[in-house]
């Protein structure tokens, strides 16, 4: 198999990588804000429920949580299910388990702006919820861009686990590839590929923390 | 700072209720006509139990390891070819039904047939050791398990491979043969039993000297050592034989019993031995020889 035509077929794929990454990072980063003020909540029940959902989801295997989403319907419920359920699975369980790890992250953006911001807004008159949107969310913004430049990075490359489900990303492709053809240069495709597009998304993650350090 | 608590806990609702509605528009947009009407037929199977009602069934979905030249794997173009998916296809062709081919993961194979994703276990499937786990066609194919190790490295009988690191894939027929009592002995008297994911992995480590020697099947030994220039041979003394079948669903003997019938009428009128020879694997089947 020529390199042009490997290229081409493990693009084909990538666009599938990419769906997943999208949408995982759309259902994942306003589910983490959510779950981070479940964290920080003083109602203590629901606060206990959070810290168990972020350690369950923190402390087992996505490739588990995946196979639990996937056959959970069918093994626990009897509902049966079908081929077309397996993106679905898949998004699923990529969000709810990096919403987890965004929780975390935002929560120590937003624990980490001083008192005096508060006591300043409160002076100046700002209510709580504008407090949050006005004040504290755009600083907790820059505090946190690095860590979730580093989850958005770990994402990509987990994808490739969505195979332990059977659904068909580049990863895959990539070893039906080298399988096919006896040898390890669609693997070494794939790695390119997956740093090519890493550096795209340090890139633009760079140039948001730039555009958002104007006080320095 | 009681409405707060109330105003943020009605939001979380509302916005989860919204996550949820969003997952289950993405399903119904990624669904296609096919995926419906396997839906529905779907539903009416969870009130059945495993038997299926194959005159109403419109979609045939092989489950197959991708990664198992000749038997299933990706071309040069993209499409995903072998004996057993030209099989497959005959009999779609036959039955009108919609060939889809669902590349699995080897270790889930039980669970994507029980749920249902798939509806038969269709690639290199050894029927040996598994007889009670599924409900199975007639064998098709005669085959056998081999260690296939470098031409240079000395070793040319089982006894050479005491002391050795042999590599074999997971939950495979290899694995089974080599775990059974009485391949005790040889078992034990090997350095050491590696498993992986697919043989590719595996073909790797064995060029590369990290494993000694392969337990796989015949068929797929003889594809590998072609397309790798031919550095490897495959040992005389043969593991174990056995036979492939085409496993379904324990209990699921309708569509078994249709898809066998349609196996027959192409043995019967050539087919099966054509496509056969197509694949190189003409002197491995075994259904043609029963006429």
């Amino acid at each position: 198999m020529s390199l042009l035509t490997m290229v081409s077929q493990l693009g084909v794929a990538f666009v599938e990588t990419l769906k997943i990454f999208c949408l995982t990072l759309l259902f994942s980063l306003p589910l983490g804000l959510i779950v981070s003020f479940g964290r920080m909540s003083k109602c203590a029940p629901l606060s206990w429920l959070t810290k168990l959902y972020i350690s369950v989801m923190r402390g087992t295997p996505l490739m588990l949580q995946l196979i639990v989403v996937y056959f959970g319907p069918y093994y626990v419920f009897g509902q049966k299910i079908t081929s077309s359920y397996r993106f679905t699975a898949v998004i699923i369980a990529f969000s709810i388990n990096y919403a987890a790890y965004f929780a975390e992250i935002f929560r120590s953006g937003i624990e980490s702006i001083p008192v005096g911001q508060h006591e300043a807004a409160k002076v100046l008159g700002y209510n709580k919820l504008q407090t949050f949107f006005h004040i504290i969310f755009p600083q907790m913004v820059k505090r946190v861009l690095p860590p979730v430049t580093n989850e958005t990075i770990t994402l990509v490359k987990d994808t490739s686990l969505a195979f332990a489900i059977a659904y068909a990303e580049m990863f895959k492709k990539a070893k039906e590839i080298a399988a096919a053809q006896s040898s390890v240069m669609a693997l070494m495709v794939a790695g390119v590929f997956y740093y090519v597009f890493n550096l795209l998304v340090a890139w633009v993650m760079g140039r948001i923390e730039k555009s958002m350090s104007y006080y320095k | 700072m009681k409405k707060r608590l109330v105003a943020v806990l009605c939001t979380m609702t509302m916005v989860l209720g919204m996550l949820s509605a969003c997952g289950s528009k993405a399903e119904n947009t990624g669904n296609d006509a096919a995926d419906n009407t396997a839906d529905d037929a779907a539903v009416e199977d969870a009130v059945e139990g495993a038997e299926e009602d194959v005159s109403a069934k419109t979609t045939f979905t092989v489950g197959f390891d991708a990664e198992f030249p000749p038997y299933g794997y990706l071309d040069e173009n993209g499409e995903y070819v072998g004996f057993d998916l030209s099989l497959a296809q005959e009999v779609c062709r036959r039955q009108g039904w919609t060939y889809v081919a669902q590349p699995i993961d080897w270790d889930s194979k039980d669970m994507e047939l029980s749920s249902g994703t798939i509806d038969c276990i269709w690639n290199g499937f050894t029927m040996n050791g598994r007889e009670d786990e599924y409900t199975w066609t007639v064998p098709y194919v005669d085959n056998s398990q081999v260690f296939v190790v470098a031409e240079d490295s000395g070793i040319t009988s089982q006894a050479d491979l005491a002391g050795k690191v042999v590599a074999v894939q997971a939950d495979s027929s290899a694995l089974a043969a080599l775990k059974d009592e009485a391949q005790a002995d040889l078992l034990n008297s090997f350095g050491g039993l590696q498993e992986y994911a697919d043989y590719n992995t595996a073909f790797m480590d064995l060029e590369a000297g990290a494993v000694d020697a392969v337990a796989m099947d015949i068929g797929v030994a003889e594809y590998q050592i072609s397309q790798r220039d031919a550095k490897f041979v495959i040992l005389s003394d043969y593991l174990a034989t056995e036979q492939y079948g085409i496993g379904f669903k324990l209990g699921n003997e309708a569509l078994r019993d249709t898809v066998q019938a349609t196996l027959m009428e192409m043995v019967d009128d050539g087919t099966f031995m054509q496509i056969a020879t197509e694949w190189g694997l003409e002197g491995s089947v075994c259904l043609g020889n029963e006429n």
